[in-house]
């Protein structure tokens, strides 16, 4: 049985009220390449009609249909007749399953743990500087990573993406 | 208020010859760039925007205030950084409350957003210079057959990105058509690559670069054309992956904007540092030189 929590569905509005202005007509799924390939087993439509019931745990939780398969094209927003914010909307629920310490993709893990190591998602390897050589590249003065580091302590980065393993 | 580049992470850190043809293409079409020093991952908006939207807007900031201190426009090489820094800016500009949390983070490296300066896709800005560039084409790229991936970060959202029409777009096309080539025209050009899909499942990532293969396949194009470090990945490094998984014998050179460009300009081909990418290019070169 599904519980419907109206704190979680009224934060969700609060963070992009255009949540509300949905009537499930449904072109968010007719215009998704995802739900195309998936033969609608991700379902945009769906992610926001749970949305708005407050369905927390279907979308937290067990992850039905998965979030993380949004590819972020944004198709469904601009062909959405409501004007929903469809990705931002996701981006929400993203943010609390992180927050919240359910699982999620190791590589988004991955990606975040080298910016909080090198300041890039991709630092500079040995054979890239060489090949930068090659081409007559010049050197590009790399970030200060301290000052990075001070900001992400701002912004609790490192612990929100943490509470996984504290949350288990 | 001139460029400073924003090279991003991928396109420094994995495909320098991308970069390459870039900067000697702004060169000779005579377009002044810098180089910025000190920015961070812009940060990847199919990335650490899923993890936490806060520190999104802080790197983005960040990065928004070292071009402000050196009094330069943004241009950007990519498409995520792109729509990463316009989508920071959009918010922090147009949204009071925003600005003051996220400079009162800045306040411990000691800056501050003001929003003083502009972001533009590299793309964007040759597209206003397009009849410098057909002034200037010594090498008309006749004949070539090529299939221009906008992909979507470049277009959408439009309210945010505010450039070509982000359901029908056209500037690519153009830009290809304008060096003597032939843009086809093929039924999926407006859908994504797969390649954010790749961080959450390969297999739905690659059947999706296999459907815009197979369209364009049958719009014969010989050759793929982004303007995207990420797409341009997906093109050039899952071609054989797909080919693997299906048997098939996709085989599509892939080339960013600016190299075939650079190319058009005459700018030796031994310098682009094509043996760099994946999928051999010396057949297309070959019918164009």
């Amino acid at each position: 049985m599904q519980i419907v929590d109206f704190k979680f569905r009224n934060e969700l509005i609060k963070e992009d009220f255009s949540l509300n202005y949905c009537y499930q007509c449904g072109t968010c799924s007719s215009t998704c390449p995802v739900a195309f390939i998936t033969n609608g087993e991700y379902n945009p439509r769906k992610i926001i009609e749970q949305s708005l019931l407050g369905l927390k745990d279907l979308l937290i939780k067990e992850q039905s249909p998965n979030v993380w398969l949004c590819c972020t094209c944004q198709m469904c927003v601009e062909e959405c007749p409501q004007n929903v914010f469809l990705t931002d909307i996701f981006e929400s629920i993203k943010n609390r399953i992180v927050l919240l310490g359910e699982p999620y993709p190791e590589t988004f893990k991955q990606q975040a743990k080298s910016v909080i190591e090198n300041g890039l998602a991709i630092p500079l390897s040995q054979p890239i500087i060489r090949r930068r050589d090659q081409l007559e590249l010049p050197n590009v003065e790399p970030v200060n990573i301290k000052e990075i580091n001070k900001l992400l302590e701002a912004t609790g980065f490192e612990n929100k993406i943490k509470s996984q393993e504290a949350g288990k | 208020m001139s460029y400073n580049y924003f090279l991003g992470c991928v396109i420094p850190g994995r495909l320098p010859f991308l970069e390459a043809s870039a900067r000697k293409t702004f060169e000779k079409i005579g377009i002044k760039v810098g180089d910025q020093a000190k920015y961070s991952c812009c940060p990847d908006p199919t990335g650490v925007a899923q993890l936490d939207h806060e520190t999104f807007l802080a790197l983005g900031a960040r990065n928004l205030c070292l071009f402000e201190e050196s009094k330069k426009n943004i241009l950007s090489l990519c498409s995520g950084c792109t729509e990463t820094l316009k989508t920071v800016k959009h918010i922090l500009d147009n949204d009071n409350e925003e600005k003051e949390k996220i400079n009162s983070k800045l306040k411990v490296i000691g800056k501050n957003y003001k929003g003083t300066i502009d972001i533009k896709h590299f793309a964007e800005v040759l597209y206003e210079n397009i009849d410098k560039i057909k002034e200037k084409i010594k090498k008309p790229l006749n004949d070539l057959k090529v299939a221009g991936h906008p992909g979507c970060h470049y277009l959408r959202p439009s309210e945010i990105i505010n450039w070509d029409d982000p359901l029908n777009p056209k500037t690519l096309d153009e830009l290809i058509d304008a060096i003597g080539a032939d843009s086809v025209d093929y039924s999926l050009k407006n859908d994504c690559c797969g390649n954010p899909l790749e961080k959450s499942d390969k297999d739905i990532s690659l059947n999706m670069l296999e459907s815009k293969l197979k369209s364009m396949k049958e719009a014969g194009a010989e050759c793929i054309v982004c303007v995207c470090p990420a797409c341009y990945q997906q093109f050039d490094f899952n071609q054989r992956e797909i080919n693997k998984k299906k048997n098939s014998d996709y085989n599509f050179p892939v080339f960013y904007i600016t190299e075939l460009i650079a190319i058009a300009l005459g700018i030796d081909s031994e310098k682009l540092g094509f043996n760099f990418h994946r999928i051999k290019v010396n057949d297309v070169l070959q019918k164009i030189s």
